[in-house]
């Protein structure tokens, strides 16, 4: 059972409730707030409509008019006491095959040499790790990865390169991150993946959940564009 | 936003759902946002509209159009919206909506999130299926229930969540100067620009949800308010959020404009958004 150290809750506007952790990047505070959204959710207190977890953090969004504040803090205060039973999602993977360096890699040589470590070990230790998927955000369910070895962090880029393909696969201190859009990034980008991880078309549109995990496995750009043929459930397996 | 996508949507809900009602729709189904002035449209068959929302002097053929009532275009009927009188943000309803998928829930284009294409020169909009021939109930709204856009009220706020990351001295800042809405200003955010805000610490925080109407200070210490478009989370120190009920006058004040921003506490807000909710369905008969 998880025990709870009291979380900090607060009013955002008129209509939203914000719960905050202790304030640090960890999985075991990341899965304080996913069980805790989950708790949340499964509730189905009416009123609310929707719960939006981040790293140690979430915030529930609500119809003041149909729920009182009062009931919401009142039901964070029972679910942080009791958390045996809440359901959270399996532990599951996604291998994603990934292409690195050359043109898909344009920050491969600086990492390398911030590192002090060659491009093929930098790609080598980045492929190997699962990264854990601490919340969806931004713009485009970008979804946020947390792990990266500690020999791997290097600072952003001084300025955001304005354009980065969608599908690039790069990192910056300990997060990493696969681009859904093409979009303009800080981040440190050494390969590229053809697999398509945000679709609007769907619902929802990223198969991707908090509490995943994401390994960049290194392929061929043949194979990398191979896999970029099918979908991303293809490439997801229980833990 | 649980997926990571903004609700997106028009920027004053109310002359939206409003144009919508005039025309005997659903207030949900799509409408044209037009924002400042220059589009020319042609009828390619009759169709009712209705044009609310600021006064970007919409002209029809040769004639002022009326706005804030149901209108009637004839086949080669030209609307060209002129320039802008008052308010940033016109709305154009179709009778039957203009038909556009549904995606994720809704008919909002988001660009950048690859939903919905660019309008270009030459695109032809068609309105959707008319269900049911029930007679407009309108003939115009009295002007009780039209916004005076001229009217420059301070837009209210309510302090947090990062109140600690400000001093004392940052507050007043914030609470009594005016700050412009620059021109680097979107349906994402309204860059301001004013005296800068003082913190108490560095502006970065780790990752967590933003509300709409979400101001956050960087360390420039110019305020950003985050709109419909802009990201579900974000790293920066947010010093307060504007009220539900002021999100749609915003979303009527263009780049240029000085804001002063008035602190209420929750109660308050609460009872200006029953306020406009009410006005709305006063407003729907």
């Amino acid at each position: 059972m998880t025990k709870w150290s009291y979380p900090r809750i607060k009013t955002v506007g008129e209509d939203s409730v914000l719960v905050e952790f202790e304030e640090e990047v960890s999985p075991d505070i990341n899965r304080k707030v996913r069980e805790l959204a989950s708790g949340i959710e499964s509730h189905s207190l009416p009123g609310i409509m929707e719960v939006v977890p981040a790293y140690r953090s979430l915030m529930v969004f609500f119809d003041p008019f149909v729920t009182d504040v009062k009931e919401i803090f009142k039901l964070i205060d029972t679910l942080s006491k009791d958390s045996a039973g809440i359901q959270v999602s399996k532990r599951r993977v996604f291998k994603i095959p990934t292409v690195y360096g050359n043109r898909f890699g344009p920050d491969l040589k600086r990492v390398s040499k911030l590192t002090r470590l060659p491009a093929e070990e930098v790609i080598r230790i980045f492929s190997s790790e699962a990264y854990l998927v601490y919340c969806l955000g931004f713009l485009c369910s970008l979804a946020y990865l947390g792990g990266v070895p500690k020999i791997l962090e290097v600072p952003r880029l001084s300025s955001p390169r304005p354009f980065v393909p969608a599908g690039s696969v790069g990192f910056s201190g300990s997060q990493a991150n696969i681009v859904p859009i093409d979009q303009p990034s800080g981040f440190n980008y050494i390969g590229r993946t053809f697999v398509s991880v945000y679709n609007p078309e769907h619902f929802p549109p990223t198969l991707i959940q908090p509490g995943d995990y994401i390994l960049c496995p290194s392929v061929s750009e043949d194979e990398a564009r191979m896999a970029g043929e099918r979908d991303l459930g293809d490439f997801v397996e229980d833990l | 936003m649980r997926y990571g996508i903004p609700p997106s949507g028009a920027m004053d809900q109310y002359s939206y759902r409003i144009g919508n009602l005039l025309v005997g729709n659903p207030e949900n189904l799509a409408s044209l946002e037009i924002t400042l002035q220059g589009l020319k449209i042609e009828a390619t068959a009759s169709v009712t509209i209705a044009i609310t929302g600021g006064d970007l002097n919409p002209c029809l053929n040769d004639y002022s159009a009326p706005q804030w009532a149901p209108l009637e275009m004839k086949k080669g009927d030209i609307l060209h919206f002129r320039w802008r009188e008052t308010g940033f943000r016109a709305y154009l309803a179709v009778k039957g909506g203009i038909d556009v998928p549904v995606v994720l829930g809704s008919r909002s284009t988001f660009l950048r999130g690859k939903i919905g294409t660019p309008l270009k020169e030459g695109a032809i909009l068609c309105a959707g299926e008319v269900e049911d021939r029930k007679p407009i109930k309108w003939l115009g709204l009295s002007s009780e229930y039209i916004p005076d856009y001229r009217r420059r009220d301070p837009i209210r706020i309510l302090v947090g969540p990062q109140n600690e990351y400000f001093t004392t001295e940052g507050f007043k800042t914030f609470l009594t100067c005016p700050y412009k809405i620059t021109s680097q200003s979107d349906r994402m955010a309204y860059r301001m620009e004013g005296p800068p805000i003082e913190v108490t610490k560095g502006p970065g925080i780790i990752s967590e949800p933003i509300a709409r109407g979400a101001i956050q200070v960087p360390a420039d210490g110019q305020p950003i308010i985050l709109l419909r478009d802009a990201q579900v989370t974000g790293g920066y120190a947010k010093i307060a959020t504007v009220v539900a009920a002021d999100m749609d006058p915003l979303g009527q004040m263009p780049p240029g404009e000085f804001i002063r921003f008035e602190q209420i506490e929750r109660e308050e807000a609460l009872h200006l958004l029953l306020e406009s909710r009410t006005r709305l369905s006063m407003a729907r008969g």
